[in-house]
């Protein structure tokens, strides 16, 4: 299968009967979902349901974690990216990650923001281009443009947190997978990072994990909440938040969670 | 509200904070104890070792000459150019070989060994690094000199010392890339690294201080050894020509003359002293303003 538009009318991203195990311990359950393009879908539920287990197994980087077991397929423009003949350094470079806390390299800005493309040695000329593009769309051009050579861990907290987001995009992903990116960040930064969300999610497909009802409500097209390793339910932002079918649901988004 | 008052009426002195058990009051006395006696054992440790260079320098400056340093003629039996240069050669030949292999080996036990093999790589390193230099300096005789037939060469002592040397190196590695913080690992690889590319793009440029500490500190072990190369090399008159040349280093012109009772040998052997004394001063001096410039950089990763 060569070239990478969207198989039929086929989703980007989808997850089949996935079964994560740890020592025997079940971590998710069986979970099967489709994400749509151009959307963002909230990852949520109460702290150990396994959201983050859900999306590190979705390019592979459980294989990091020893002892962590992956049954059944998560399938990118249809190709199960569990398969053997897949390189999973193939399939991070299709799609990104932001982490929990900013994960900034101790090199310059520039550097950061050229880092994926530094691995596939694009050239000088592009990687300019792609450097200034990825920092705009990260909404941190403005901020940093007049000195690209500091050293990016003199930026504060937020700042650096979209530096992380500008070096996922340079490479441009079609899938973005961001596990509570703004849970260390202060409000202003928050609320930056989530109109950057907004921007980005008309063009791939984005996966945000967070254990704030509020900020699924703001940013997400759709929800898919986990419980205990389970998926319990999914839609639409507004039908799960506002008329949630499942007891739990509707404990967890009413805050009335243990 | 009134149990509230009464609470407030109940509640104790603010000398609760105050911690009087035995306990607490016996950690208090060893504390400050310690930090009394710190400095003290750091005399201890020092004022022997200013001594010895105190002894060393006053007896070796005065009769220092250029020319004794830099003279390699064997018929000048005073001059010391040519075990000096030859220990260069010897330690530049045995640190090559200890960075070539402990490095990749460090590298390979944080990184790529399943943790069961890393274990057991760190278990050897540990070993070698508890043998006496005596052992190392007899098995290499046995395996380069002997086996592989080599003799009593240059080659036989840089390879045995290297033996010694490349434990302390990898250990370096071994610790400085397992202490990355691991979001940063996660980070390169989830971003799109090959494993080889997180350790040559990320991994190194953070573990680089560190590893550099490590080489300079097995440098200067390396240069301070004689048991080893005392049993796998032949005193050499001349600077070798090529690694199957005989060889001498500093530490064996120590080794030869200090108990000669000859005056001028014995004064031979405290310059050749001298001069490993300012070599691992100088390797000290140097490793210190290099990481510390490297290090600078890594502020605020560790938070
Ligand atoms: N390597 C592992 N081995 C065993 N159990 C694990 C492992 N990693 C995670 N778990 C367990 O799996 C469950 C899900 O973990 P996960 O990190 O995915 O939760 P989470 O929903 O992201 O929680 P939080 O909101 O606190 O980040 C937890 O109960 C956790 O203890
Ligand atoms: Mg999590």
């Amino acid at each position: 299968m060569s070239g990478e538009g969207p198989v039929g009318n086929g989703p980007i991203l989808s997850v089949d009967h996935l079964t994560v195990t740890a020592k025997g311990k079940t971590l998710l359950d069986d979970i099967s979902l489709d994400f749509a393009s151009n959307s963002l879908t909230a990852v949520v539920g109460p702290s150990g349901c396994g959201k983050t287990t859900l999306v590190r197994s979705l390019n592979r980087m459980t294989e990091l974690t020893p002892g962590l077991r992956v049954k059944g397929a998560v399938n990118y423009l249809g190709q199960n990216i569990y398969d053997r003949s897949v390189n999973p350094v193939l399939v991070r470079r299709r799609i990104g990650m932001v982490f929990q806390r900013p994960t900034v390299f101790p090199n310059s800005i520039y550097e950061n923001a050229a880092f994926g493309l530094r691995l596939v040695h694009e050239e000088e000329g592009k990687i300019d281009i792609a450097v200034r593009h990825a920092l705009t769309r990260a909404g941190l051009w403005d901020e940093v443009k007049d000195d690209l050579e500091r050293p990016a861990l003199s930026l504060s907290g937020g700042q650096q947190q979209r530096l992380c987001i500008a070096r996922a995009l340079a490479v441009r992903p079609r899938v973005l997978l961001l596990d509570e990116p703004t849970s260390a960040l202060d409000p202003g930064s928050t609320q930056r990072l989530e109109e950057t969300m907004e921007h980005l999610k008309e063009e791939m497909v984005l996966v945000l994990v967070t254990h704030n009802v509020g900020q699924a409500a703001r940013v997400s097209d759709r929800v898919a909440f986990l419980h205990t390793g389970h998926l319990v339910e999914m839609g639409e932002t507004e039908e799960i938040l506002e008329r949630p079918k499942d007891p739990l649901t509707q404990q967890f988004i009413t805050g009335r969670f243990p | 509200m009134a149990a509230a008052g009464a609470l407030v009426a109940e509640l104790p002195p603010a000398d609760v904070l105050i911690d009087r058990s035995a306990r607490t009051r016996f950690r208090l006395g060893f504390d400050r104890a310690m930090s009394w006696l710190t400095p003290l054992l750091f005399l201890v440790a020092i004022v022997p070792i200013l001594d010895m260079v105190y002894y060393i320098s006053r007896k070796v400056v005065p009769t220092l000459t250029w020319n004794i340093i830099t003279s390699t003629n064997p018929y000048q039996t005073d001059a010391l150019g040519v075990p000096l240069q030859t220990t260069f050669y010897l330690i530049g030949l045995s640190t090559a070989l200890a960075v070539a292999f402990g490095l990749l080996g460090g590298i390979a036990t944080a990184e790529l060994l399943p943790e069961r093999w890393a274990n057991v790589a760190r278990t050897s390193a540990n070993l070698l690094v508890g043998t006496p230099s005596i052992i190392i300096g007899y098995l290499g005789y046995l395996a380069f000199v002997l086996y592989f037939g080599w003799g009593l060469v240059f080659l036989s002592g840089a390879v045995t010392l290297s033996f010694f040397m490349t434990p302390y190196v990898f250990r370096t590695a071994d610790l400085a890339f397992s202490s990355i913080p691991r979001h940063i690992r996660e980070a390169a690889l989830g971003n799109g690294a090959a494993p080889s590319q997180y350790i040559l793009r990320v991994g190194l440029p953070i573990a680089f201080p560190q590893i550099l500490t490590g080489v300079f500190l097995a440098m200067a072990i390396g240069i301070g050894e004689t048991a080893p190369l005392v049993i796998t090399m032949e005193p050499g008159v001349l600077v070798p020509s090529n690694v199957f040349s005989p060889a001498i280093v500093l530490t064996e012109v120590i080794w030869e003359n200090f108990t000669s009772g000859e005056p001028l040998l014995v004064l031979k052997a405290f310059q050749a002293a001298f001069l490993l004394l300012v070599i691992v001063l100088a390797l000290n001096v140097i490793v210190r303003v290099i990481s510390a410039r490297y290090q600078k950089r890594l502020e605020g990763l560790y938070q």
